[in-house]
């Protein structure tokens, strides 16, 4: 069935079966790429977009149930990339393979909308619905934290490098 | 991994030797093409010119690099980037002897063209492998580039510098840019013209150890960059398979689609033959999208008669473990010191310990997919993938193609951990696309992806250790035993024991480690009970991720048993003498760096000091894997451990690392993050178990990896060295899992020795 | 056997009063034009028509307003609702005015059959003359549409209608609403509209075999439809006390940050009905409800969430660690919140109406097919999580949710999942 929604801002008008998941609807049916697949059952969330301005997991989000409604992915974030959000992301160099990051952030934007200065406390039981498989969560949390203009109270920083004595690297 | 890979890729078929290899060929620069090419010739010296040969494709295309017109600097990363930014720190070692503005720089992840056919089958690299390489290829730029602006300028090479990608005379500068238009190089370097190339002292680098922006990280942040899933080709259809329940000897006997047929978008469902033996028993459902191809495979019944490992379970593999390290005849002796036997016949007393891992999956967030199709003869298979030239022999027996005829383009890995080394799911989708005629795009699900993972296997191993009437170590032995991913995927790269008996190094490095304690022994045995039920993997440091859990565990009984501080007993044992004295380039200074990463991290640990109730420190180190390429990691977890619930709170990592030179210090940290988690994570929440022949776990309802509010606080430190770089994505993986073992022994005292540490395992060890 | 006698005793009882109640026809009309009622009286007749709600159950098919076809599956059959748009052969365009009120009063059709309970004619019996005639307006002037439902099925006896006047004279008193002095005339208000157009209770008490509402057990909340409505008195289980302030929330917005959202049957009556009605009305309903469930004020009931959430969120107890991981994953980014400052669009599950309701129907159900937009708060959706947790998984989810609710553990949970998938 012919089902319309707004698509990061554009009118957009599918026709797939009502039960097909907005994730592939995404990205086979509208060609975004941006939104992945990880779990498919709604535990990963490398699949999050924004349905009305917030997040949801589109893997197990039914056509049927955003008829109408608003959507959006990473691409249409911000025009040009350039949400607060990205830019933290790269100052903190959060990614590492970075397949989960585009669920990352789109979460965080929903976290940032209901805690605009969120403590450690609130990114990690809001953020944990994020599997970050490489293990980037310290520099994401660092990154949420950059962008929202909170404090970090982990040891997220820079690399340190200690220079040993002559006489320790002469012996033990 | 990567490091590891390279390591696994050449070693095939030369030996490993303690200094990366320099190219045996020349270097090549002159304008072709788009700008000037600097590039390896493909073998040996061209008669004809640099610019010819290079316009000609005679160079190796896996090492190039260009400088535009427009002065851009373009290096060629034909690497699988997963994560660890190998590109930046590929490009960093070329652009500081080049003497580029970094801004200027440039990855471009070579399009794998089938003129470069060699690309793909190229072997990978890795900062180890490539630094001097690259070094000399950056300066050999540098030398051309001189000599060219100084003949613009008119004035002589000896009077000019670079800088910033400026050729420098007095107050007189001319950008590379302009050489590159202006100037005509054609220059070609002789193997002796490369080694004699000077290369920087290491307080001249500019990039290299400097804070930088990892190029690949951008594109991670919009959506714009591409893995292996987003591979489109026109008039693909999807695929989706049916994975059977067993992984070898599955057949099918007959496949029921007719409730299927009703489900638009549905095609049909193939039954693959596979000549390769990879897939056996696989049917590969066809249909118009990936939904409609789940939605088909729900429904669609296979019949199938199961191999015979359908029964199997976690418990009956560590048993088999089990039975295989009491007979002592099987397994290679990897270390069998004169006097083994001896120190335990005389021993006043032994200790001995049996540990255990459990089977891990490498969840790599993408699950594994491929597309496969024939383009003008030729196949191309577009996915991310590890390690190219060890799938493409068996892609080409499934085909029934020649090798040279298939061609992997390969694309960002949505997570690789040694899971993409292994590209075993490349073959279905070529017999897919090769069935229907059609390209093919082969989407796992999650569960599928599980199903069919190269898991960890689970392990056993036994540790003893001999000890004098005064406490002394007389001597030790340790027998581990797992399913072997080499010998299952790469045999050819099996060394010989001490008796003879061929074994899997990277089920067992990390173990022969550089303490003095007496007379060692070390033997390694294939569980092929496990390797019968699944395809065992290389898993984010492979073997070391069990055998340390082990060895690391032990040493902290063995310190407890003298009554001697966990630390101090390692430092005395950590002499560089005799065979762990080290030797030039790569293990120079021997255990006395593991003694160094060890005193560090006491130095910046709360060691010693006193805890909070049920709180506790807890230490292990390691050289990582090889003993010929040791990356020296010391560690200390801070746990607490709650009596009433049995959960394992990690509240802190500190870690020091000392692997040589670091060329990209952000991007080594984040390995190091990484690593640390992935070991924590391994200790205290994921892992599955066996049950009738397959994983338990299959996707996150149940399977647990670590996720953001687990984290601890994490303080990582390097030691500032200028020795050879080595590697540094695995290691802290294997020092946190013992660490954590050893806090929660000092905050609770209660010992594991089996990981995962679930709390039931902790309430049943604290009411035992 | 007790209840064979006893069904026995009543068909013969219901027989009896049968010949009693006897209901003559009145006379068709011809259809009335739209215009000849007055904007003022249509305008009112759709405020009221909203506070009962009259479209989600006249309406299965949106295109089709008040034609009926709606089912209504009770232990004696599926009852089918009629149209009642003005369309002179298949609604009730023929009726006048004394044959609406007579329906709506007495239920007894225009023909002088008797009509099902499941019309709560019950409650709409306590609706002054005004408003039924500012009703009977409204709906007369709406588009007449030609749609016959599906026929009621009914088993026997039940689907002899003339029983239905037994019914009547067991479980029908038939009074005008009584306003009590004793309170204000916004209480008042808020009590004419829920207990009369409004039949609040119809959903929120439960009922016995014949259907009808327990006397004694009014708004001691109850399962309609699969979906639990919650006790709205003292009885209720909600951690913290309902206020006038969240019950004007919850009946405007369609969300409560202490309680929950508004789904199943209460989304339509919240979005579809009481959409039409002032903030006047909302408040004085919101005052009545408060009333009867005794909250307190609003600074004292964030403090008691408040605490409730805190210790919730510091549970841990082994037995339920593998519900409290599904919920870190699966849950949490939409669920969790700061103790004190909790927020609407993140209903906290601590103190959700789903978990403390005795009966899991709705937890099960929304965790298991979600909910759509405009459901609860206009703009939100929930994805359904069904294919990807399995049974053993919602049940470690509905037990851990359910302890940190503090309410005690939900019994045959494996049952109650299997019944939710099939919803
Ligand atoms: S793919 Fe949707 S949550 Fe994992
Ligand atoms: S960056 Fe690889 S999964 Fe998060």
């Amino acid at each position: 069935m012919t089902i319309q929604f707004q698509l990061n801002g554009e009118a957009m008008s599918l026709d797939v079966p009502e039960d097909t998941p907005l994730l592939w609807a995404i990205r086979d049916h509208a060609g975004l790429t941006g939104t992945k697949f990880g779990c498919g059952i709604g535990m990963c969330g490398a699949c999050t977009v924004h349905l009305n301005g917030r997040a949801t997991r589109s893997c197990i989000t039914t056509m049927g149930s955003v008829s109408g409604q608003q959507i959006t992915t990473i691409e249409g974030l911000d025009q040009d990339g350039e949400h607060p959000l990205q830019q933290a992301w790269v100052d903190a160099q959060a990614p590492q393979c970075g397949y989960c990051q585009s669920g990352q952030i789109m979460q965080a934007a929903t976290l940032l909308q209901d805690f605009p200065k969120p403590t450690d406390e609130q990114i990690n039981q809001v953020m944990s619905g994020n599997l970050c498989r490489c293990m980037a969560y310290v520099r994401i949390r660092k990154a949420i934290h950059l962008a929202a203009g909170s404090s970090d109270s982990s040891s997220a920083g820079s690399p340190q490098f200690y220079e040993p004595g002559q006489e320790e690297m002469s012996n033990a | 991994m990567r490091k590891f890979a390279k390591y696994l890729a050449n070693s095939a078929t030369e030996q490993a030797s303690d200094t990366p290899r320099l190219s045996r060929r020349g270097f090549l620069i002159g304008a072709a093409g788009a700008g000037l090419t600097m590039a390896f010739a493909s073998s040996g010296i061209p008669v004809a010119s640099a610019a010819k040969s290079i316009s000609e494709g005679a160079f190796e295309p896996t090492i190039w690099f260009q400088v535009r017109p427009d002065g851009r600097v373009i290096v060629n990363i034909v690497e699988a980037e997963m994560g660890q930014h190998v590109g930046t720190a590929l490009a960093r070692i070329v652009a500081d002897e080049l003497e580029a503005d970094w801004n200027d720089v440039e990855l471009h992840y070579v399009d794998s063209d089938p003129k470069w056919g060699l690309m793909v089958t190229g072997g990978s690299w890795s900062v180890w492998e490539n630094f001097d390489k690259l070094s000399r290829a950056g300066a050999a730029g540098r030398t051309a580039l001189i000599e060219e602006g100084a003949k613009l300028m008119g004035v002589s090479a000896g009077q000019c510098q670079a800088r910033g990608s400026q050729v420098i005379a007095g107050d007189r500068a001319i950008s590379y840019a302009d050489i590159v238009r202006d100037g005509n190089i054609d220059r070609s370097f002789s193997e002796e013209e490369l080694k004699a190339m000077p290369i920087k002292p290491p307080q001249e680098r500019r990039l290299i150890g400097e804070e930088s922006k990892a190029l690949d990280i951008p594109d991670k942040t919009d959506g714009t960059a591409l893995y292996g899933l987003d591979a489109t080709v026109e008039g693909m259809v999807y695929g989706r398979p049916l994975v059977p329940p067993t992984r070898y000897g599955t057949g099918i006997n007959s496949v029921d689609d007719s409730k299927a047929k009703s489900i638009p978008g549905y095609q049909q469902t193939l039954v693959l033959d596979d000549a390769s033996g990879t897939v056996p028993g696989w049917a590969v459902v066809i249909a118009d999208s990936v939904h409609a191809a789940n939605a088909a495979a729900e429904v669609i019944k296979v019949d199938w008669a199961a191999g015979k490992t359908a029964d199997v379970s976690e418990q009956q593999i560590l048993d088999e473990g089990r039975r295989l390290i009491d007979d002592a005849s099987t397994g290679a002796l990897v270390v069998n010191e004169d006097g083994v036997d001896n120190a335990f016949s005389s021993a006043d007393s032994v200790l001995e310990q049996e540990y255990v891992t459990h089977s891990v999956l490498h969840f790599q967030l993408e699950p594994v997919n491929a597309l496969a199709f024939q383009k003008d003869g030729r196949w191309e298979i577009h996915t991310g993938n590890q390690w190219q030239s060890l799938i493409l022999p068996t892609l080409a027996k499934a085909l029934g193609e020649k090798e040279d005829n298939i061609v992997m383009r390969t694309y960002l890995l949505g997570g690789g951990f040694g899971r993409r080394l292994n590209g075993d799911y490349c073959v279905p989708a070529a017999l897919a696309a090769k069935q229907l005629g059609k390209p093919v795009k082969l989407v796992l699900t999650r569960e599928d992806d599980s199903r069919f993972d190269s898991i960890r296997s689970p392990s056993v191993q036994k540790l003893r250790m001999a000890f004098d009437s005064n406490g002394q170590v007389l001597g030790m032995e340790h027998h581990a035993t797992a399913g072997w991913p080499t010998k299952a995927m790469a045999p050819f790269f099996m060394p010989k024991g001490e008796n003879g008996e061929k074994f899997d190094p990277f089920s067992i490095h990390g173990a022969a480690h550089w303490y003095s304690l007496g007379a060692h022994r070390l033997r390694a045995i294939s569980n092929e009970l496990a390797s019968d039920t699944f395809r065992p993997g290389w898993l984010r440091s492979v073997g070391s991720g069990w055998v340390n859990w082990a060895l690391e565990s032990f040493i902290d009984e063995a310190a407890r048993k003298t009554g001697e501080d966990a630390i101090e007993f390692r430092l005395s044992r950590l002499k560089a003498e005799g065979k762990n004295a080290g030797s030039a380039p790569n293990s120079v200074g021997g255990a006395n760096r593991q003694a160094t990463v060890l005193k560090r991290v006491r130095e910046i640990s709360d060691w010693g000091k006193d805890m909070p109730a049920d709180t506790g420190l807890g230490v292990a180190t390691t050289y990582g894997q090889e003993r010929n390429m040791p990356t020296w990691t010391a560690c200390v977890a801070r746990v607490h451990v709650n009596r009433d619930s049995g959960k394992v709170t990690l509240q802190k990592l500190t870690l020091v690392t000392d692997a040589g030179t670091i060329v990209h210090p952000d991007g080594a940290l984040a390995q190091v993050e990484g690593a640390a988690l992935w070991g924590a994570s391994m200790a205290l929440h994921e892992g599955t178990e066996i049950e009738q022949g397959e994983v338990r776990d299959t996707n996150l309802n149940t399977y647990t990896p670590m996720r953001m509010r687990d984290v601890p606080e994490i303080q990582a430190e390097f030691i500032k060295s200028t020795e050879t770089a080595v590697g540094l994505g695995e290691p802290a993986t294997t020092v946190v899992g013992p660490a954590i073992g050893n806090a929660i022994f000092a905050a609770a005292g209660v010992r594991m020795r089996t990981i995962p540490i679930r709390p039931e395992d902790i309430l049943a060890a604290l009411k035992a | 056997m007790i209840k064979k006698i006893l069904s026995g005793l009543i068909v013969i009882a219901v027989v009896v009063a049968f010949l009693i109640v006897w209901k003559p026809a009145i006379d068709e009309i011809d259809r009335p034009s739209a215009d000849s009622f007055n904007q003022e009286q249509i305008a009112k007749g759709k405020v009221l028509a909203g506070l009962g709600n009259c479209a989600s159950c006249h309406t299965s098919d949106p295109s089709k307003p008040l034609a009926g076809g709606v089912d209504f599956p009770t232990p004696f059959g599926t009852l089918y609702s009629t149209n009642i748009s003005p369309h002179p052969e298949q609604g009730i365009g023929t009726w006048s005015e004394e044959a609406f009120l007579r329906a709506m009063r007495e239920g007894v059709s225009r023909d002088g059959s008797h009509l099902y309970p499941a019309f709560p004619y019950t409650h709409f019996t306590k609706v002054t003359d005004e408003d039924l005639s500012a009703l009977y307006a409204y709906v007369m002037s709406r588009e007449a549409v030609d749609h016959q439902g599906p026929k009621n099925q009914l088993d026997f006896p039940f689907n002899l209608r003339m029983l239905q006047a037994g019914w009547k004279t067991l479980f029908f008193d038939g009074d005008r609403f009584q306003a009590d002095d004793s309170k204000g005339d916004a209480w008042n208000r808020g009590a004419y509209i829920a207990e009369g157009l409004g039949h609040c209770t119809a959903c929120h008490s439960p009922r016995n075999a014949f259907g009808a509402e327990i006397a004694d057990e009014t708004y001691n909340g109850a399962v309609v439809d699969n979906w639990y409505a919650p006790a709205l008195n003292t009885t209720h289980a909600a951690p913290v006390p309902w206020t006038e302030d969240e019950l004007f929330q919850y009946l405007r917005a369609g969300g409560s940050k202490w309680h929950g959202i508004a789904a199943g049957s209460m989304a339509s009556v919240v979005h579809k009905g009481l959409i039409e009605a002032p903030d006047d009305d909302i408040r004085a309903l919101a005052m009545y409800f408060q009333d009867l469930t005794g909250a307190e004020d609003n600074a004292k009931a964030a403090e008691v969430a408040a605490g409730h959430v805190s210790q919730a969120q510091g549970m841990a107890d082994p037995a339920t660690r593998t519900g409290e991981e599904i919920f870190s994953a699966a849950c949490a980014s939409c669920h969790y919140n700061a103790p004190s400052s909790l927020k609407a669009a993140r209903p906290d599950l601590s103190l959700n109406s789903a978990v403390t309701a005795p009966d899991p129907v709705n937890l099960l159900r929304i965790t298991l097919h979600g909910i759509d937009e405009p459901t609860g708060l206009r703009g939100l959706a929930m994805p359904g999580f069904g294919p990807g947790l399995s049974d053993a998984d919602l049940i470690a989810l509905a037990r851990y949710l359910r302890q940190s609710s503090g309410q005690p553990p939900w019994k045959n949970l494996e049952q109650h999942v299997q019944d939710a998938r099939q919803l």
